[in-house]
């Protein structure tokens, strides 16, 4: 039997995705429950962390006023390690230093708090140390949620799921199927503190300042990843993470504090860590596998958002800001209806994808959709392709008498050996048609 | 790889947890299936509090109270899905100081 709605819309979950959706419904004027099972919103939630600053102002235009904000960066580095050398680029402009900034280092902790207190501002319901256990159907129809508490049944008009990568509820529904390994990656980071001038010294930095680094090549020990070294205020967050499916294959049963713990030994990044404080070990899964990942996301009362629905562009390593924008359109999809009078029946809760098709959401994970299948199956350019560069740099900068041209000779001989010219054709080929 | 030594007790040993004593949210189905029909074991080195250990009788055990949630163990599982896997009931689990 069909209870009647005591809310508007449901939003599980408080990370970027339902505080984005939660804020817009409740802003719109709408009756709204959140529910987050951590302590506080924040505390189940885990990230890199870089905020864009995009999808966040299209929602809290003035966020900077007073949003718990790290550093904006001004440098980014990328390095392709073997055991003990790097060769990097890095891209540093004093353009990055003129407000608006673009992105920011954030500690999820404290930025969901903040974000979370914009949503209740706005009107929006917070239950907080209350875990859904399932959805409650009426039919096909989604009707409202079940806790984990004492008559913890609430029903409402629409649910909108933003309960995180393992997306739980959708998939005790039905509504989609387990996770395929190969399509999430598992990541570890720890934060590690130290005082604010070692951090601008190490780094070369000011006050508000900030470096990012991110790292591929044989610290992943075969396996499809990156790592990360990211600088907070008064604190260095470092991370690696490589796809599920290849630490479950790994040949050499690597655990990923074992990739973590070599990172940090890893000569070009000890000094730079090193006397930082930890403070905190975590884990997360990232889903990484794009277009042909992502289920079906709307339905009868349902639409799912954020990590949940597997929106992640893992190529230019965006999450948190596919999560707000998700959040956001469900949430103009529910005010929309809801100013037509009409029910959140699917065919009118399928324009949250008709607009998500329009926005650079989709857009991206399109133009991007045979990536996750290229790296998948030519795992080379985590292995090979890192350790040559580094063999060419080491013979090109190491002076000993051998004459430029021969070094240069052995350098393409040595790419040759390793995968074959046709192979090196067919991976720049394979890259370019990933990328274009 | 190199080998390296790794205390991850030692690392878990920071965290915040408020653990659910008595109602782990995690269990293994059949303990059966993991000793004598699974031969990688691959959640005794994937999962990254190292909740799953292999014992030297060939089973696997399993402590949920450093669990970080992340969801690992029951996506590798696939060939047996011999992991029950829920998150803690509300306010319980891992709780994150800076996430």
């Amino acid at each position: 039997m069909k209870k009647p709605s005591q809310f508007d819309a449901i939003v599980v979950g408080a990370g970027p995705s339902g505080n984005a959706c939660a804020y817009t419904l409740a802003k719109a004027g709408l009756k709204v429950l959140q529910i987050e099972r951590g302590e506080y919103p924040g505390s189940k939630n885990v990230q890199g962390a870089i905020l864009y600053s995009d999808a966040l102002e299209k929602i809290i235009p003035d966020f900077r006023d007073d949003a718990p904000l790290e550093r904006h960066i001004i440098e980014q580095r990328v390095w392709v390690l073997d055991d003990n050398s790097f060769v990097g680029t890095h891209y540093r402009s004093d353009d990055y230093n003129k407000p608006p900034y673009n992105r920011y280092t954030i500690i999820r902790a404290q930025f969901d708090k903040w974000f979370s207190s914009k949503v209740r501002e706005a009107g929006a319901l917070l239950i907080c140390e209350t875990t859904v256990n399932h959805l409650i159907m009426d039919g096909d129809q989604v009707v409202g949620v079940q806790c984990d508490r004492e008559a913890g049944d609430v029903y409402a008009d629409v649910v909108i799921m933003a309960d995180g990568v393992n997306s739980t509820l959708a998939r005790k529904a039905g509504f989609h199927g387990e996770i395929k390994d190969s399509n999430v990656a598992l990541a570890v980071k720890e934060i590690l503190f130290m005082p604010e001038d070692t951090i601008r010294q190490r780094f070369n930095i000011g006050e508000e300042e900030g470096v990012v680094i991110e790292m591929v090549g044989k610290i992943t020990d075969g396996m499809m990843g990156t790592g990360f070294l990211y600088t907070n205020k008064e604190s260095l967050t470092i991370g690696i993470g490589c796809m599920l499916g290849d630490f479950k294959g790994s040949v050499n049963k690597t655990s990923p504090y074992a990739l973590l713990e070599k990172l940090k030994q890893h000569p070009s990044i000890a000094p730079l860590i090193q006397g930082g404080e930890m403070k905190e070990y975590a884990a997360h899964l990232i889903p990484e596998g794009g277009f042909y990942a992502i289920p079906k996301v709307y339905g009868n009362g349902w639409m799912i958002v954020g990590d949940s629905g597997g929106f992640v562009n893992a190529v230019h390593r965006e999450g948190s800001n596919l999560a707000m924008t998700t959040g956001r359109l469900a949430a103009e999809t529910v005010i929309a209806a809801k100013a037509a009078g009409k029910p959140m029946s699917e065919a009118v809760l399928k324009n949250y994808k008709t607009e998500l098709d329009k926005s650079f959401v989709m857009k991206d994970l399109h133009k991007y959709r045979d990536m996750p299948e290229v790296f998948h199956k030519n795992n080379q350019f985590f292995t090979t392709y890192p350790e040559l560069v580094s063999k060419a740099a080491h013979k090109m900068f190491t002076v000993d008498g051998v004459d430029k041209k021969t070094k240069e000779r052995e350098i393409f001989s040595s790419f040759r050996t390793s995968r074959s010219l046709t192979g090196l054709v067919g991976d720049a080929v394979k890259l370019w048609r990933a990328f274009r | 790889m190199n080998a390296v030594a790794v205390n991850v007790e030692e690392k878990l040993f920071q965290n915040r947890y408020r653990v659910d004593a008595g109602r782990p949210h995690i269990q293994i189905k059949d303990p059966e299936i993991c000793a004598n029909d699974c031969a990688q074991k691959s959640c005794t080195y994937v999962c990254p509090a190292s909740c799953y250990k292999a014992e030297g009788n060939g089973s696997v055990t399993l402590i949920t109270d450093g669990c970080l949630e992340c969801g690992s163990c029951r996506i590798i599982c696939s060939e047996f899905t011999n992991v029950n896997w829920e998150y803690p009931r509300g306010g319980h689990g891992i709780l994150f100081k800076f996430g």
